[in-house]
């Protein structure tokens, strides 16, 4: 009977489909978000999307959804096994997460299990110490790792997450031993302990540190990304400061749908969606709030994705 | 005194409108079972897209404080908390009302949530830059200690048997570590895919509060004669004002023990009412009348969760860190208008930070002069056909399990852990001390798991967890507590005949 | 009477802690399972002594269950059980809601069903209630809700 009515629906769902992809969207459209009300995805998910009721984006408000847990797994995992994929439940993407925890293994979704629309931002992870720590430069915090393996403490927000990747990558490019501590309840839990003296430094948001540095708790002292960041031109990036570490651990931040959505659907928001992130409301809203943004399209997202997985792949190979 | 130069903007017509929308609203959405103040504010966030940021702050800090105290009508009257605050209300408050005294019950509420609200905002303007470093202080092995003294209260919460009370609570714990585990990732216990995100704590609470009630109004059957219905007497605000004052020494522990625990972050209010009025049970001279409809109870209960929302605003506001869901949602709503928490905001945006904290002693006031006259209507409410308060209270735990975070899986978890609930309290178990289990879980098992981190990597477990001054006055009231309820128990025991053991309390 | 009621859910609740201490002390990865160890042996301790007790016949505490009381319980139970696990996903929260609170609602109001009236006064409840809920949940707070048949 179950089955009798899950195919009766998946029939009735497929007809109407191609229909329906002409007048997409008529009704308004949900955005799952991984994390909680309130963290960094969630708030730049409001504001990129807070114009999509303009005649000239969808036409439709984009209503979000938060459904938090797990570093994101339980989102993700509901978005690649539950979500309709009729263009009507769209998701936020936090990469390197979902690719790393994939990676790892235990959850239901891969790069395969969905189709990215577009990019709105990218956040790198930087390392910051509390405002006064003795480290000044990541040469001094090398320095320190060399003389004490194993002791110095910094937090992050999780394993598999970007943070974790970055830490990952230090440790790598200076061959040093550090004790990473996750912390439950996301980069905010992360910077607490770093303010607090709890840990010794810490990776976290640029954007979230960019607030920290503002409100005089902590010193940036290396981007982990190709170029230095708009916010931050003083801080020096990881390889000026001669540790090779990449752009593997940026947190891209962007929209995409499960895979199975109808062709149009996705061709449609793949032409409305980046045009509605360059909205100048959306930029100044963003900038205000203190969050780099980078709209990239379709092609550029799915090149992203595919490099992403490759490095993530060789990185994680070893633990 | 700077703030005093606000005050004026708060009573703009605008401002105060909002003000006022926002503490009725805010009392509406919290005497609703199922809508806890995290969920309120969060769903309150898009209409201030459309105001300007003071404004927006102002609506938002309204809903936050009401709807913590507007909990409590629904924890009295119908014995189901608008939020994990307020399950120690429902404690003593509805037996009050069950006898009788609903109208009293509440307006001991509403009058001990204003004073304790009002010293909690007062705390958060004059002290905020000496409670910030104190907030900090606790670091994972302080938290891990406070997670412990929680568990300690498990025992004697409610519950006819201690034994029960502790398997009511371990159960509640091991529900707790069900789902993807937050550090290492690993799968626990998932043995349904709705089991997947973990149980979430608003969801149970709906399920095992809202639903035993529910299932005990069809066990009246459509019999009349049966079903008893609940007076409410009047009783005047001046003679509840009058029992506020005689009883001091709950109002004090209550609004201490609140804006104490409030301000450490992680811990949050939602087991400030629990702890406050554990220890004013352990205080009062009349302990034993503690659980029977004793108005201390409610007391210590509602000052304590209406005092930790002014603490509990301090990381956020000075150091940017939301101490609790509520404040990071909160943190959202700033950031949304461009304005950055920490000195920035004090600095550059004074007349934001003030007219926010201005509004929420304003709206202390408010919410206690609503919520006297709300207690007023008390007596309608309970004439409500139990008919219809049973579809109505199922309807309303239907949505707002749902409304959670849009899960189908938490409606079946709220749905599952209510009818179980339901059983199990025929035969001695509660869901008090499960739902305390449920949220002390996480704290504790995170709070270790980072802090043993950092203990192998530094100076080793035993140094980092029982080293240092907090830790060492945490774990002497850790023990106090636990020597305590052992004496109570073993005093209890022996005073007794065995005729009253056999006494069953339902 | 009141010993096999009290076996049953402390026998049920014996085995859940059998069970989780089973997957606690073989699951891997070990760290993970530390905390749930530590729960899970507590728990087969209380709940083991807890079992003894009621199959010794000395568990006292709680009013159990009456024949009458359950009779009573059961139509609305069903009621529930069909409202939360199918209808509300199947027909959408709000046409499911309506039907089980009119069902809900003739099922225990103690007035005769042979008045019209009171079928009146009913169908207006149900109505006025669908409306609040509508206007606080889809209008108010925008939750977006499993909608199948109508809004």
């Amino acid at each position: 009977m179950k089955h009798l009515l899950a195919g009766a629906s998946i029939a009735l769902m497929s007809l109407t489909g191609a229909a329906a992809a002409e007048e997409y969207p008529e009704r308004p459209v949900m955005m799952v978000v991984s994390y909680g009300a309130g963290g960094a995805t969630d708030f730049q998910a409001r504001i990129v999307t807070m114009t999509a009721g303009n005649e000239d984006a969808l036409g439709m408000p984009i209503a979000i959804l938060n459904k938090p847990g797990a570093g994101g797994r339980v989102g993700w995992n509901w978005f690649a096994t539950q979500a309709d994929a009729d263009g009507y439940t769209l998701a936020a993407y936090n990469v390197p997460h979902f690719i790393a925890q994939s990676i790892k293994g235990g959850v239901e979704y891969s790069t395969d299990s969905f189709e990215p629309i577009a990019n709105w931002g990218a956040d790198p992870a930087v390392f910051v110490v509390a405002a006064d720590s003795p480290f000044n430069s990541m040469q001094d915090v090398v320095n320190y790792a060399k003389e004490n393996p194993g002791k110095l403490t910094f937090s992050g927000a999780g394993l598999f997450v970007g943070h974790h990747i970055a830490a990952l990558q230090i440790e790598k490019a200076a061959g040093v031993k550090m004790a990473y501590i996750p912390t439950k309840g996301g980069g905010a839990a992360a910077m607490k302990a770093v303010i607090a003296g709890e840990v010794l430094g810490g990776v976290n948001n640029l954007s979230d540190a960019f607030r920290a540095r503002e409100a005089g708790n902590v010193k940036i002292l290396g981007v982990a990304d190709l170029e230095r960041s708009d916010f931050l031109p003083d801080v020096p990036t990881m390889m000026e400061q001669g540790l090779d570490v990449d752009n593997a651990s940026v947190n891209f931040r962007g929209v995409m749908v499960p895979k199975g959505t109808p062709q149009e659907v996705i061709d449609k928001l793949a032409a409305t969606v980046p045009e509605m992130f360059k909205n100048s409301r959306v930029a100044s809203k963003m900038e205000a709030g203190g969050s780099p943004m980078l709209v990239m399209n379709r092609e550029e997202v799915q090149a992203m994705w595919a490099k992403r997985q490759e490095t993530l792949q060789a990185l994680l190979a070893g633990l | 005194m700077e703030f005093i130069y606000y005050f004026g903007d708060v009573f703009s017509p605008l401002s105060f409108m909002l003000l006022l929308g926002g503490t009725i609203g805010g009392l509406i959405l919290g005497a609703t079972p199922g809508l806890s103040p995290t969920m309120a504010v969060a769903l309150l966030i898009p209409f201030t897209f459309q105001l300007e940021a003071t404004q927006g702050l102002i609506l938002l800090g309204a809903a936050y404080t009401s709807t913590v105290a507007g909990g409590a009508v629904s924890a009295i009257l119908l014995k189901i908390p608008g939020a994990p605050a307020n399950i120690a209300t429902t404690l003593d408050g509805h037996t009050m009302a069950k006898q009788g005294h609903g109208a009293k019950a509440l307006q001991l509420s509403f009058l001990s949530s204003a004073v304790g609200g009002i010293f909690g905002v007062l705390l958060l303007i004059f002290l905020t830059p000496v409670l910030a470093d104190w907030a900090l202080a606790f670091g994972p092995s302080h938290l891990f200690w406070m997670a412990i003294l929680g568990v300690t209260v498990i025992g004697s919460l409610d519950s006819a048997s201690v034994v029960k009370g502790l398997l009511s609570g371990c159960i509640g714990l091991w529900l707790s570590t069900i789902g993807f585990d937050d550090i290492m990732g690993a799968q626990r216990f998932i043995f349904h895919p709705s089991l997947g995100g973990g149980i979430n704590i608003i969801a149970a609470l709906i399920g095992l509060f809202a639903i035993p009630q529910v299932l005990t109004m069809f066990a009246k059957g459509r019999n009349s004669g049966a079903a008893e219905v609940i007076a409410v007497q009047k009783h005047s605000v001046l003679d509840a004002l009058r029992e506020l004052i005689r009883r001091p020494r709950a109002l004090t522990i209550g609004t201490v023990t609140g804006s104490v625990i409030g301000l450490i972050p992680g811990v949050g209010g939602q087991i400030a009412g629990l702890v406050a009025y554990d220890q004013s049970k352990k205080f009062s001279s009349e302990s034993e009348k503690f659980g029977k409809g004793h108005s201390e109870g409610v007391i210590a209960a509602e000052s304590a969760n209406n005092a930790m929302v002014g603490p509990s605003l301090v990381p956020l506001l000075t150091l940017s860190i939301p101490g609790s869901p509520t404040a990071a949602v909160l943190l959202g709503g700033l950031l949304i208008h461009g304005i950055f928490p920490g000195s920035d905001l004090f600095d550059n945006h004074p007349e934001v930070a003030w007219t926010f904290i201005n509004s929420m002693l304003i709206g202390q006031i408010l919410m206690c002069l609503f919520g006297l006259y709300i207690a007023g209507l008390a007596a309608r409410v309970a004439q409500v056909p139990q008919s219809v308060m049973a579809a109505v209270v199922l309807a309303l735990s239907v949505f707002g399990a749902y409304s959670v975070q849009s899960s189908m899986g938490d409606v079946y978890v709220m749905a599952c852990l209510g009818i179980m609930m339901f059983f199990f309290e025929r035969y001695g178990f509660s869901a008090a001390p499960l739902v305390l289990g449920l949220i002390l879980g996480p704290i504790a098992e995170a709070n270790f798991i980072q802090g043993s981190m950092i203990a192998n990597a530094t100076d080793g477990m035993t140094t980092y967890f029982l080293g240092g001054a907090l830790n060492k006055l945490l774990i002497t009231i850790v023990l106090a507590s636990i020597a305590y309820s052992a004496w109570m128990e073993l005093r209890q025991r022996r005073s007794q005949t065995p005729a009253d053991k056999t006494e069953v309390r339902t | 009477m009141n010993r096999t009621q009290h076996i049953l859910p402390s026998g049920l609740v014996f085995a859940v802690g059998v069970w989780i201490t089973w997957i606690s002390y073989t699951q891997a990865p070990a760290e993970a399972f530390l905390f749930p160890r530590l729960i899970a042996t507590v728990f087969v301790v209380l709940a083991g002594w807890t079992f003894a007790k009621a199959v010794m016949g000395k568990s006292k505490v709680g009013t159990g269950l009456s024949r009458s009381m359950m009779l009573n319980i059961l139509p609305g139970l069903a009621v529930m059980g069909v409202y939360v696990f199918w209808a509300a996903t199947a027909f959408g929260f709000y046409t499911a809601t309506t039907v089980a609170f009119f069902v809900l609602l003739s099922l225990y109001d103690p007035s005769s069903h042979r008045d019209a009236w009171v079928w009146v006064k009913r169908a207006v409840i149900t109505a006025g209630f669908i409306a609040v809920m509508y206007a606080l949940f889809a209008l108010l707070l925008k939750v977006y809700t499993p909608r199948e048949i109508l809004f």
